[in-house]
């Protein structure tokens, strides 16, 4: 299988277009969990028609990068659209899809989310398939058993967290030791949960290179009082050995019931039910203040389509796309990724582990997370992790504001 | 360059031609022949065969990509569309940039301390193996398997014996200062990377070492057991200044290796907890793949020009040793 896939891409990098007319396009996507169901679809197209063959590239974003740099990307991509990807689109290297039916059927809160992590003025670049959805997950069982109800507010959530230690019950488990779960989980959360960051990173932008402790915005000023909600959790109602737990470990106190919240996306579902696929989970928004109103779900935009404008094979690529976004194969896509879909017409997600969120998402209730939109050269992930293991908070959010003046400095 | 390091060379052969035939005689007839040779012949063809496809593949992979990479370090080039000249804007960033300054603190500091472990450990236990114990090539297999495992392997073991193994021992022994991970310690965590490091790095170390050693002639320890010499006097005072070429010689090139901090520390701590155990490599590397290749591009340059100084600050010592 991996043999025929790499000859036929060697093959595709040679000559484009084989002898009998058929147009060879080759389609980047590594996601993981996705790759099964995906290969299916790729090889129903491909039986499906005789004037392209797709070829389906999982091998990941540096070599897609490698590719891009060589002259020589993918003809259609279909990845996690965060900063890192996001910069073939500031840098309009992918193509403007605005003109496609595909763009046209995107629902206008969603674009908004899309733009917000990158675009090319007056284009289309990127058409969102997956949006991922991620909050609090929460183990439904430990709940009932002690009468909680789903926090709506701060206050509440401490009260909660106070039953729950009080029962012995450790209330959030944190994986502290993997910097990625700090920064998606915990940072993003607080940020999100506290902050209009639509407004924030408008003021930050306005602001360039005038970025400190006097700026009128700034992290050390507008993000210190979620950082510090976020310490009480971490440090007060988490797993004693929460600073040298990974990924792994959390996935499996979940599923064995040893925790009873867990900051992670959807993602993590899949995990836990390896363990234990009885676990009764459920998401809610982590209330930050204390007006439900305020709530507000942190989503990124998990797979998203581009076409670089290197390729050779534009219209081919069109065509598939087209029949990547078809309602019955989107529709599954998302059904059994968990993930919600981003066109007027998606199907609602029904799965009881994510409708806790369902309602925040349809009425837009809803943020970027900050560690998917701050350039990837401020090293987030381990700036929220060094605040999480006891580094003072308003030191590190300094330091975040020194980085983001210096980078605005050299673009 | 190539001058400076010849004299460097010899150095090993030191000791041994104190104790077997001279070489000088053996030698000279060779150079002769290969004198002749050069009359009849302008250049053997065989040489361009064997230097220009080197150099052409030797261009094309470093000095070509270096070159590009300097020239890139003047503009705000991210790997993929459209650049322009920034001047020197990514260098003055540079050195205002704490992280990168603190990088170079942490690589600097870590390469000196390991590199000082491993030498002492490596030495000690290179006097352990060369002298008469049993099964002797069996301990030195052993001691040498670690050089043959992927520092990414040995790391990612390693994050598993600190934050699981370790902590468990200490909870049962009771021991405070273990119950909680080295790896989570900001503080502290460097010391696991030079544990970790050192484990691996010993030896290939070690090798050289028992290599030095075993080229010490028993005769001199003879001699020395005659005048009543205690073996503690022999070691600091006969075996280290005989061995001293590869002291220098394992200084050197650890030193070197060290300053390339990489593998070891993404599997162990990725750079954390927090950033402080972000090596310079580390730093350079995350630029390519997080749209900051311009910016690391300078570091690389400054980084390239700072191990020139190291290396040939390092050659002039070692000429220095090698005149006495």
């Amino acid at each position: 299988m991996a043999v025929v896939a790499a000859a036929a891409l060697a093959g595709t990098a040679l000559a484009g277009c084989s002898a009998s007319g058929q147009q060879r396009i080759v389609f980047a996507f590594n996601k993981r969990e996705g790759i099964p169901y995906m290969q299916k679809v790729v090889d129903d197209y491909n039986a499906s028609q005789k004037k392209v063959h797709v070829v389906m590239d999982t091998s990941g974003i540096g070599t897609t990068a490698a590719g891009f740099v060589r002259g020589n990307p993918p003809d259609l991509l279909l990845a996690n659209f965060n900063n890192q990807a996001a910069r073939y689109v500031t840098h309009c290297a992918t193509i403007d899809l605005s003109e496609t039916a595909e763009a046209k059927r995107v629902r206008p809160a969603v674009k908004t989310l899309v733009d917000g992590v990158g675009e090319c003025p007056g284009r289309t670049s990127a058409v969102p398939y997956s949006i991922m959805a991620a909050g609090v997950i929460y183990n439904k069982q430990i709940f009932a058993r002690y009468n909680l109800e789903v926090p709506q507010t701060y206050d509440e959530l401490i009260e909660v967290c106070k039953t729950l230690k009080a029962h012995g019950i450790i209330p959030f488990y944190g994986t502290f030791f993997d910097s990625w779960t700090v920064s998606q989980g915990w940072f993003d959360y607080a940020a999100g949960g506290s902050v209009d960051l639509k407004s924030f990173f408008n003021g930050l932008d306005a602001q360039g290179t005038d970025v400190g402790p006097d700026s009128a915005v700034s992290f050390q000023k507008n993000f210190l009082p979620g950082m510090q909600k976020m310490m009480v959790l971490a440090r007060t109602y988490s797993n004693a050995d929460a600073n040298s737990r990974i990924y792994g470990d959390g996935n499996t106190a979940m599923a064995q019931g040893k925790g009873a919240m867990y900051l992670q996306g959807p993602w993590a579902f899949s995990e836990i039910a390896k363990t234990n696929p009885k676990a009764q989970l459920g998401t809610f928004p982590l209330p930050m203040t204390n007006d439900p109103k305020n709530l507000k779900v942190a989503v990124n935009v998990d797979l998203a389509a581009m076409i670089p404008e290197q390729s050779s094979h534009q219209q081919a690529a069109k065509d598939f796309m087209s029949y990547l976004f078809q309602p019955r194969i989107i529709d599954a896509y998302n059904a059994s990724q968990l993930g919600y879909g981003p066109l007027t017409d998606s199907a609602a997600q029904n799965d009881p582990r994510v409708s806790g969120v369902q309602s925040y998402y349809q009425s837009g209730q809803m943020y970027a997370g900050p560690s998917y939109v701050i350039p990837q050269a401020i090293p987030i992930p381990n700036l929220a992790q060094s605040m999480i293991l006891g580094a003072d908070p308003k030191g590190v959010l300094a330091v975040i504001d020194a980085d983001w003046a210096r980078f605005a400095r050299r673009q | 360059m190539a001058t400076t390091s010849l004299p460097a060379a010899p150095s090993p052969e030191a000791p041994r031609r104190a104790g077997s035939a001279p070489t000088a005689a053996s030698t000279s007839s060779p150079r002769d022949a290969g004198q002749l040779a050069r009359k009849h012949h302008k250049v053997e063809p065989v040489f361009w065969w064997m230097t220009i496809p080197t150099l052409i593949v030797f261009t094309l992979a470093i000095p070509l990509p270096a070159v590009m990479g300097i020239f890139y370090s003047f503009t705000n080039f991210i790997g993929v569309g459209n650049w322009r000249f920034l001047g020197l804007a990514n260098y003055v960033a540079m050195f205002s940039d704490p992280q990168i300054r603190a990088s170079y603190l942490f690589t600097v500091g870590f390469s000196l301390v390991t590199v000082v472990v491993v030498n002492i450990v490596s030495f000690l236990l290179a006097v352990g193996l060369t002298g008469r114990i049993r099964a002797k090539v069996a301990m030195r297999t052993i001691f040498v398997i670690p050089m043959v495992i992927s520092g990414i392997v040995i790391a990612y073991v390693f994050q598993f014996v600190f934050s699981n193994a370790v902590p468990a021992i200490g909870q049962a022994l009771g021991i405070g200062l273990l119950k909680e991970s080295l790896l989570t310690n900001p503080d502290l965590a460097w010391l696991a990377v030079v544990v970790v490091t050192a484990w691996q790095a010993i030896p290939g170390t070690l090798l050289i070492y028992i290599a030095g050693l075993m080229s010490v002639d028993e005769v001199i320890y003879e001699a020395a057991d005659i005048d009543g010499a205690s073996k503690f006097k022999q070691l600091m005072q006969l075996t280290l200044p005989l061995v001293s070429s590869y002291v220098v010689i394992n200084t050197i090139l650890g030193f070197k290796g060290f300053l390339n901090a990489y593998d070891i520390i993404v599997g162990l701590t990725a750079g954390g907890p927090g950033t402080s155990t972000m090596s310079v490599a580390m730093n350079i590397v995350n630029g390519l793949t997080n749209g900051d290749y311009a910016y690391q591009m300078a570091n690389a340059t400054v980084f390239f020009i700072f191990t020139l100084l190291v290396s040939l600050l390092q050659l002039s010592l070692m000429r220095g040793r090698n005149k006495k």
